[in-house]
C-alpha cells in the first residue's frame, strides 16, 4: 500500500526486504570484482560523487545494484559526514604521472603522443567467445596488471617513458598563440572556494565552475557539451591536449610538516582551444575529474570554453549548466515526481471545479464537447 | 530662453505659431557611447521642449538607435549628460543613477514604442495586460482601476477594443504598434520615444498609425523622440529633425529648413534619394 | 596534542544529527538571518543526506540542525504521519538524534512537513519545518535566478501581478492551485511551498515560527512567529481557499478541514480527512487514548479564526 493510515512503516521495511530478496546480498568479493573489473564504472561514479575512495565507490555501486545516480548519491552522502582534515597539494600537468596524452591541434607535439590504453582505435565487436569458455579472461585477473608478455601480447617501448610531458598550451604560449597564464600567487589551499561547502551565486568564481564541472553528471555534460558541440554552441572547440594520468596526493604532515604522498589518484584532463580569429588569438576550455573519463572531460572543457562567450547559448550559460547537469540533484528531483502529490493535486482539481462552474453553471462535470470548447 | 514652435510640416493643422516659454524637457548634452572599438555615438547633443516632436534620420548604423536607447536609459553613456525636467531628479545626469532609480525615472517618465513589438509587448499575454503591467509596476491593485485604464489608454490609440483580450502575437502588425503605444502612455510619461514606429507597416495603416500619434502627441502635449530613416515620416511628426552619421549630428534644424534646404552634402543625397 | 590522531575526528560514523558540526553551524546562521529577513532567501550550501535530493533534504537539514535529544518530531507528507516518505524521514531523525516522534501536532516541538500544515493552531515555541521543491515564486516568469534575485531586491513583482490579472480575464478567477504566492512583512513576496491555499492564512500573524528549506535549490526563508502574510489578491476580488464543498469525513463525521478525495469504483468519492494526527484525536483508535483536539485555524462552519482574513468571492466584471 502506498499511503497507509496505518503500516507506512511496516510498508518500506518490507519493500526494502524484497528488493534484497530479488538482488540477493552484497558481499566482499562482489565488491571486490567490481574495483576490479569495472575500473572505468568505478571511477565514473567517484569522478560525480567526488570522492577517491575506489573500495567504497565499488561498494556503492554493488549496494544500489548499478544504479549509478543512486551510487553517487551514496557517496556523497557519506562524503558530507567526514570531516576535511587537510588540503593537498595542487597537482600541475607536468607533474602527472601520464599514461596518455594526446593531442588533436598538431600531428605531433613535444614530448610525443603517447596513446597509452584505450579502445579507441578498437573493433567494436563483441568477443561471443568469452561466453562460450567457463574460464574467466586471464589478462586483468584481480586487477594484477601482467607484465608485457608473450600471453598479453604486449611489447614493451624501445625507451622508457619520460617523467613528465610538457603541456602543448606552454609552447603556443611561447609561439605568442595563446594570452600568457595569469601570474602564479600562492594560495592556502583552505582559501579556495569550495562548491561542496560554500553557497553557489552567479556569476559564479571559476573554481566554483570547475568543481562543479568536474563532479558533474557524466550524461548531463554529454548532452550540453553536444548540443554545442553540433551547431548551438559559438564555438569549435579542437582539443589540444587530453590526458589520463595518475596525480600524487601531496599532503602536509600535521607534527612535522613535511609533505608527503597520501597516494596516487587516476585523474584526467582536457583542454580545448578555439579562435574566434581575433587578436586574442586561442581561447581554452579546460576540465579535470578524478578518474578517468575522457567523453565527460572533453564536453566539460567545450561547455567550459562556451560559457566564457559573451553571450552563449541559454543551455551553455554557466546557471544552466551548473544546474542542470548536478547528478543528485537532478536525479533526486526526477524521482520525486513518485512522491504523492495529492494535496496539490486537489488543489488544482478545486480549480478546474470553480472554472467549469463558472462558465458553465454547473460544477463537476466538463462534457467532451466542453472541453473543446474551452480549447 | 525662448523658442518659436511651429507646424509648417502639417499645413493642413489649425495650430498656430505657439511660445513656448517652459525649459527643455529633455536635455542630453556631448553623449558619447563606444562598443569595443566601435565609435557609435559621439558628441550628440539634443534639447526637446514639452510638446515638440524631435526626428533623428539617418541610415542604419548612422547611430540614432544607440541615441534612442541611451534616452530609454537602457545603458549609460560612456560621456555625457542627461536630464529631464521631472520631479526629484531636475538637473541630475540621469547616467549615474543606480538601477532601481533609472529603472524607476524609465517606467514612470518615459515611454517607448519599438519597431520590433517583440521587444515592446509581452506575446503571450493579452493586449490589455501589457498596458495593465504599467499600472501594476507602481502599485496598482484594484482590478477594476486596471481594467478602465487598459480600456481607456487603447481606445486613445484607437486600438479595437473587442479585441482587447487577445494577445499580441494574435493581431497584426498595426494593432501591435497601437498596443505599444497604449502602454507607453498608460503612466502619462512626459517623453515617448519612438524608434521606426511605422516601418514595416502597410502604407495605408502607416498613415493611421502616424495620424494617432500626432493626435495623442498633441493632446497630452508629450515630448518626443522620433527615430526614423522614412523621410515621409519625420516630415509627418517632426517639428525638428537631426540628421546623423557615422554617430554624429552633421546637421539640424527644423524639419522643413532641413528636408527642403539641406546644407550638408550627405543630407542632400539623403533627402534626393527620397524624391 | 598536535598529534594525528587527536586532530582526526575520533572513528564513528556519523556525528550527532548526522551533519557535522560546520554544516549545522552553518544552517543555523542562515536560520537566523532568514528570521531576520521575513521572507528573503538565504543562499546556503545544503549538504548530501542519505535520502534523494528533492525528497525532503532541505527541510531534514534545517531539522537536523534544530534538533535536540529533548525534542519531539512530527513529520507529515500530504498531512499523513504515516505516508511512507514521513515515515521514512522520521525513522531517520529519530534514529540520528535520539529526538521522540509523536503524531500530535500540539505535542511536536519540531514539525516537519511536505505540503501540508496541520489543522489545529500551532503555539508559539513550536517550529514548522516546510519542505520546498521550488523557493522561487518568480520562477514562473523569469528562469534564469541572477534576474529574479535582482527582481526580489528591487521589489519587482509586476509580473506576478500580471499573471493574476491574466487569470481573472480568463477564467474570472485566481487559478493558481497550491504554493499561492504570498507577501511577507509586505516585503517579499515567497512561494509558500506547495501548500494548499487552505493552508496558507495559517501563517499570518501565527504564534509558531514557520522555516521553509530547500535542499537542492539550496535556499532557505523564513515566516517568524507574528508576521503578516497575505497572498496575493486584487483589492476587489478576494483571494479563495479551496472550497470544502461541505465534504465529510467517512470516518470521523467531520466537515470543514482539508479534505482528500478518495475515488470510488462506483464513479462517486468519500473522503477522508487530511491531517491523520487530527482525525486520531477527534476519533481515537485506541478508545483509552483520549487526547482532546486543539483549537483549530477553520472552525466547525469553516470560518478562519481571524476574523475578515478571508472573504466570500467576488467576481470580476470585465
Amino acid at each position: 500500500m502506498y499511503v497507509a493510515a496505518k503500516g507506512g512503516e511496516e510498508a518500506i521495511q518490507q519493500a526494502e526486504k524484497l528488493y534484497h530478496h530479488l538482488n540477493g546480498e552484497v558481499t566482499r568479493e562482489q565488491v571486490e570484482a567490481i574495483r576490479d573489473h569495472l575500473p572505468y564504472l568505478v571511477d565514473r561514479v567517484m569522478g560525480e560523487a567526488s570522492l577517491y575512495a575506489p573500495d567504497l565507490a565499488a561498494l556503492a555501486i554493488a549496494q544500489s545494484g548499478g544504479d549509478l545516480y543512486e551510487a553517487v548519491l551514496l557517496l556523497r552522502a557519506y562524503r558530507s559526514t567526514q570531516p576535511r582534515i587537510a588540503y593537498a597539494a595542487p597537482v600541475t600537468p607536468d607533474e602527472l604521472l601520464t599514461v596518455r596524452r594526446i593531442s588533436a591541434s598538431f600531428k605531433d607535439i613535444p614530448g610525443g603522443q603517447i596513446l597509452g590504453p584505450t579502445l579507441d582505435y578498437s573493433h567494436r565487436v563483441l568477443k561471443m567467445d568469452v561466453l562460450d569458455t567457463l574460464n574467466p579472461p586471464t589478462s586483468l585477473q584481480n586487477g594484477h596488471y601482467h607484465e608485457a608478455s608473450e600471453e598479453t601480447g604486449l611489447t614493451p617501448a624501445d625507451r622508457p617513458a619520460p617523467r613528465a610531458y610538457p603541456a602543448v598550451a606552454d609552447w603556443q604560449r611561447a609561439q605568442g598563440l595563446m594570452a600568457a597564464s595569469p601570474k602564479h600567487e600562492s594560495v592556502d589551499p583552505a582559501d579556495i572556494p569550495d562548491v561542496t561547502s560554500d553557497t553557489v551565486l552567479f556569476p559564479a568564481p571559476r573554481e566554483h565552475r570547475l568543481q562543479a564541472l568536474a563532479r558533474a553528471d557524466t550524461g548531463g555534460v554529454l548532452a550540453l557539451g553536444y548540443a554545442s558541440m553540433r551547431g548551438y554552441g559559438l564555438i569549435h572547440p579542437t582539443v589540444n591536449e587530453l590526458r589520463l594520468g595518475y596525480a600524487e596526493i601531496m599532503a602536509k604532515h600535521p607534527v612535522t610538516g613535511a609533505q608527503f604522498s597520501a597516494g596516487r589518484a587516476r585523474v584526467s584532463q582536457a583542454e580545448v582551444v578555439t579562435s574566434d580569429g581575433s587578436k586574442a588569438g586561442l581561447s581554452i576550455g579546460f576540465a579535470a575529474t578524478l578518474g578517468w573519463n575522457e567523453v565527460k572531460i572533453i564536453a566539460a572543457s567545450t561547455l567550459d570554453l562556451e560559457m566564457n562567450q559573451p553571450e552563449p547559448h541559454p543551455a551553455h550559460t554557466e546557471e544552466f549548466v551548473m544546474y542542470h547537469t548536478e547528478p543528485v540533484e537532478s536525479s533526486g528531483f526526477c524521482i520525486h515526481f513518485k512522491l504523492p502529490h495529492y494535496v496539490t493535486f486537489a488543489s488544482s482539481v478545486d480549480n478546474i471545479r470553480k472554472v467549469i462552474a463558472t462558465f458553465y453553471s454547473s460544477e463537476s462535470k466538463l462534457q467532451p464537447e466542453r472541453a473543446e470548447a474551452q480549447s | 530662453m525662448t523658442v518659436i514652435s511651429s507646424r509648417p510640416s502639417s499645413p493642413n493643422s489649425n495650430d498656430a505659431p505657439r511660445l513656448i516659454t517652459a525649459p527643455p524637457l529633455l536635455r542630453a548634452k556631448g553623449l558619447r557611447k563606444t562598443y569595443g572599438r566601435i565609435v557609435a555615438v559621439d558628441e550628440v547633443s539634443l534639447e526637446v521642449y514639452p510638446g515638440e516632436v524631435m526626428g533623428i534620420v539617418g541610415e542604419s548604423g548612422s547611430g540614432k538607435s544607440t541615441v534612442l536607447r541611451l534616452l530609454n536609459l537602457e545603458e549609460p553613456a560612456d560621456v555625457g549628460a542627461y536630464t529631464l525636467d521631472i520631479p526629484d531628479y531636475a538637473g541630475v545626469n540621469l547616467f549615474t543613477l543606480e538601477r532601481f532609480a533609472r529603472r524607476m525615472v524609465q517606467i514612470q517618465h518615459i515611454g517607448i514604442v519599438y519597431q520590433n513589438p517583440y521587444l515592446g509587448l509581452r506575446m503571450r499575454y493579452t493586449s490589455s495586460g501589457n498596458v495593465a503591467e504599467r499600472l501594476l509596476i507602481t502599485g496598482e491593485r484594484r482590478f477594476s482601476t486596471l481594467r478602465e485604464a487598459a480600456r481607456s489608454w487603447l481606445a486613445a490609440s484607437e486600438f479595437p477594443l473587442d479585441r482587447m483580450d487577445d494577445p499580441p502575437r494574435k493581431l497584426s502588425g498595426g494593432m501591435q504598434q497601437r498596443v505599444q503605444l497604449a502602454k507607453a502612455i498608460a503612466l502619462k510619461p512626459r517623453v515617448l520615444l519612438l524608434d521606426e514606429p511605422t516601418t514595416g507597416l502597410d502604407v495605408s495603416v502607416q498613415a493611421l498609425v502616424l495620424d494617432t500619434l500626432k493626435r495623442l502627441q498633441r493632446e497630452l502635449h508629450l515630448a518626443m523622440v522620433l527615430v526614423s530613416h522614412d523621410l515621409g515620416v519625420i516630415r509627418t511628426l517632426a517639428d525638428r529633425v537631426l540628421v546623423m552619421r557615422g554617430g554624429r549630428v552633421i546637421e539640424s534644424g527644423l524639419t522643413d529648413q532641413v528636408l527642403e534646404d539641406p546644407q550638408d552634402a550627405y543630407t542632400q543625397q539623403l533627402v534626393h534619394a527620397k524624391l | 596534542m598536535n598529534r594525528l590522531a587527536a586532530l582526526a575526528a575520533p572513528r564513528q560514523d556519523y556525528s550527532y544529527a548526522f551533519l557535522d558540526a560546520y554544516a549545522k553551524r552553518e544552517l543555523r546562521r542562515r536560520t537566523l538571518k532568514a528570521i531576520a529577513i521575513p521572507g528573503y532567501q538565504v543562499p546556503y550550501a545544503s549538504r548530501e543526506l542519505p535520502i534523494a535530493r528533492g525528497w525532503g533534504t532541505g527541510g531534514l537539514q534545517v531539522t537536523l540542525s534544530l534538533v535536540g535529544p529533548e525534542s519531539i518530531v512530527k513529520v507529515i507528507d500530504q498531512g499523513a504521519d504515516d505516508s511512507v516518505n514521513a515515515a521514512n524521514l522520521r525513522r531517520f531523525i529519530a534514529r540520528m538524534s535520539g529526538a521522540q516522534t509523536t503524531t500530535d501536532a500540539l505535542k511536536a516541538t519540531i514539525i516537519q512537513s511536505r505540503h501540508r500544515i496541520p489543522e489545529e493552531i500551532l503555539r508559539e515555541y513550536q517550529a514548522l519545518v516546510l519542505q520546498v521543491p521550488d523557493p522561487e515564486p518568480l520562477r514562473a516568469v523569469e528562469s534564469n535566478s541572477s534576474r529574479a534575485h535582482e527582481m526580489h531586491a528591487e521589489a519587482d513583482y509586476g509580473q506576478m501581478w500580471l499573471v493574476l490579472y491574466e487569470q481573472l480575464v480568463r477564467y474570472k478567477q485566481y487559478i493558481q492551485g497550491a504554493s499561492y504566492p504570498s507577501l511577507v512583512n509586505g516585503r517579499y513576496v515567497i512561494s509558500p511551498s506547495p501548500i494548499p491555499r487552505w493552508d496558507t492564512p495559517k501563517l499570518h500573524q501565527s504564534a509558531h515560527l514557520t522555516l521553509l528549506s530547500a535542499g537542492r535549490e539550496k535556499r532557505l526563508y523564513a515566516v517568524p512567529p507574528y508576521t503578516d502574510v497575505y497572498p496575493l489578491e486584487f483589492d476587489d476580488i478576494p483571494f479563495q481557499v479551496e472550497d470544502q464543498r461541505g465534504w465529510v469525513c467517512a470516518i470521523t463525521g467531520v466537515k470543514n478541514k482539508f479534505m482528500n478525495e478518495i475515488p470510488q469504483p462506483d464513479g462517486t468519492s468519500t473522503y477522508e480527512l487530511s491531517d491523520t494526527g487530527y482525525m486520531e484525536k477527534v476519533a481515537p483508535a485506541d478508545a483509552t487514548r483520549t487526547e482532546p483536539p486543539g483549537a483549530t485555524y477553520y472552525d466547525e462552519q469553516g470560518n478562519f479564526y481571524h476574523d475578515g482574513y478571508l472573504k466570500p468571492p467576488i467576481q470580476p466584471e470585465l
